[in-house]
């Protein structure tokens, strides 16, 4: 039995990397032929992406997206995903590319390639408003929930170890089961980006805005096949004509409200 | 698919892994050992309807109707953000292990219940009538056998709960699976960290069904095992 589906594992392995080695076009290309780009979204995430009234995907993620479809000349195929499905996406081909608010960590980049940034976010939490939570030390010692994989996760663990029992982290598998823990007060407090705080904290009656996480900005990019240069180097292209544009400017207004962050760093080159 | 393998991130976080699947087998085993009592309880009560139905009856049938025609998830999800609604909040630890008892009991009373018709009424008659008492008929002559019955549905279930143990990543249980996700999310090395975990599993129910059959083997030669 055994010996039989080892047989098959390699039989499979061997037909894939067959499948593979004669795949030669770019992503580019792929996609002009194809005649749709297969973009994956987070969809759990308002208002950079969700679910309007019509049930329709909406957000800015979502238009940028439809932008870049349109500046290919191809139909948007539009993919729903959570956070951590964002990289499996890539890896296994079935999405061309991520808009999905994906903060570009080194340790990432080893895995998946990274345009330059095209969002940037401040880390901020929501509170339950039982919860008498006002600065960032409040936290401490209180139940605090964010969604596994995101990096707000990440940077809070390094306060694992100095908080010791005080540290209560729990992780949910998305943004919406860590609204629905504060709000029901199974935690005290989530984490995620300041934009996204604001409408849910004027959604909920049970939540408020918390304190802004001092962690350091959030810069997101979209993601691609690592090895495919030239594709990233056409999402670049992309990220920076949306700037040049006033599109950028535009869709931020329409779904955030503000004005839209600077997306250079000074004093060095990407 | 253009992807080159990565082990060294996965190898690094081996020994939290093989912790983390502690976490899983200790929920697995805790909800077998609590679904094996109440599933005895339900059978007991659904073999002793015949006929008139007392809500205890009802209560009975309920559960392992519930238990077993919904999916495992909705009864996690019920136990974590279902009675969450009603302000009742119990740690991921418990609401894996509630929700994991509860569907086990309903598969187990089943089992049971079957066990116990597939023991024909002479044999309790005949322990009567060599003198044993009805607590004796039952702990030497009918347990026994409803045991060897339920010998591999129970097995199974055992399996079942392991595995179904991983469900607990969605309601925010670190189990096996969700330490896996979590520290997969750091590197992005999802395909080695899932294969790992693959073959955690498959190492922990192989161990299962080993230890069930040489149990087995050992409570049951005398039957000519099971």
């Amino acid at each position: 039995m055994l010996k039989k589906l080892l047989t098959l594992f390699h039989c499979s392995a061997l037909g894939a990397l067959l499948a593979s080695g004669f795949a030669l076009a770019d992503t580019l290309d792929e996609v002009v032929d194809r005649g749709t780009l297969r973009c994956a979204v987070v969809l759990d995430f308002p208002p950079i992406g969700y679910w309007n009234d019509n049930n329709e995907p909406a957000g800015f993620d979502v238009e940028y997206c439809k932008d870049l479809a349109n500046s290919l000349g191809v139909e948007v195929d539009l993919i729903p995903a959570t956070w951590s499905e964002r990289l499996p996406l890539i890896v296994t081909g079935r999405a061309d590319v991520v808009i999905g608010s994906t903060s570009d960590s080194l340790e990432r980049a080893q895995t998946v390639g990274f345009s330059i940034p095209y969002a940037v976010f401040v880390s901020q939490a929501i509170v339950n408003t039982d919860s008498g939570i006002e600065t960032f030390e409040d936290m401490r010692g209180k139940k605090v929930a964010a969604g596994v994989g995101t990096v707000q996760e990440q940077w809070y663990e390094e306060y694992a170890d100095d908080w010791g029992d005080d540290y209560r982290y729990q992780g949910y598998q998305s943004e919406n089961e860590v609204f629905l823990a504060v709000e029901q007060g199974k935690v005290d407090a989530g984490m995620t980006g300041n934009i996204v705080a604001g409408p849910i904290a004027q959604r909920f009656d049970n939540i408020e805005l918390g304190p802004v996480l001092p962690f350091t900005a959030d810069y997101v990019s979209m993601a691609g096949p690592r090895k495919d240069v030239s594709w990233l180097n056409y999402l670049n292209l992309f990220i920076q004509q949306q700037v040049r544009t006033g599109r950028y400017e535009e869709l931020w207004a329409q779904f955030v409200g503000s004005d839209a962050p600077d997306l250079t760093v000074g004093g060095v080159y990407y | 698919m253009d992807y080159n393998f990565h082990w060294q991130p996965v190898i690094g976080r081996l020994p939290d892994l093989l912790l983390a699947s502690l976490d899983t087998l200790q929920v697995a085993a805790l909800s077998i050992v609590l679904g094996i009592v109440i599933g005895l309880l339900l059978a007991i009560l659904r073999m002793n309807a015949r006929g008139r139905w007392t809500p205890l009856q009802w209560f009975a049938v309920a559960w392992i109707e519930i238990a077993r025609n919904t999916p495992v998830l909705f009864q996690l999800f019920f136990f974590g953000f279902g009675l969450g609604a009603w302000g009742w909040h119990l740690s991921p630890f418990m609401i894996v292990l509630a929700g994991l008892s509860f569907n086990c009991a309903g598969y187990l009373a089943e089992n049971f219940r079957g066990g116990f018709q597939s023991i024909p009424d002479t044999q309790y008659r005949a322990a009567r009538s060599v003198g044993m008492s009805a607590g004796q008929t039952y702990y030497h002559i009918i347990i026994p056998q409803v045991l060897r019955k339920v010998w591999h549905p129970l097995t199974n279930q055992i399996v079942w709960a392991v595995l179904m143990s991983s469900l607990g990543m969605l309601v925010g249980y670190q189990e096996l699976t969700g330490s896996a996700q979590y520290f997969a999310s750091r590197t992005y090395r999802i395909f080695e960290y899932f294969a790992v975990v693959a073959l955690i599993y498959y190492a922990l129910v192989k161990l299962i069904l080993m230890a069930s059959r040489m149990l087995g083997w050992r409570l049951f030669r005398s039957e000519g095992g099971v």
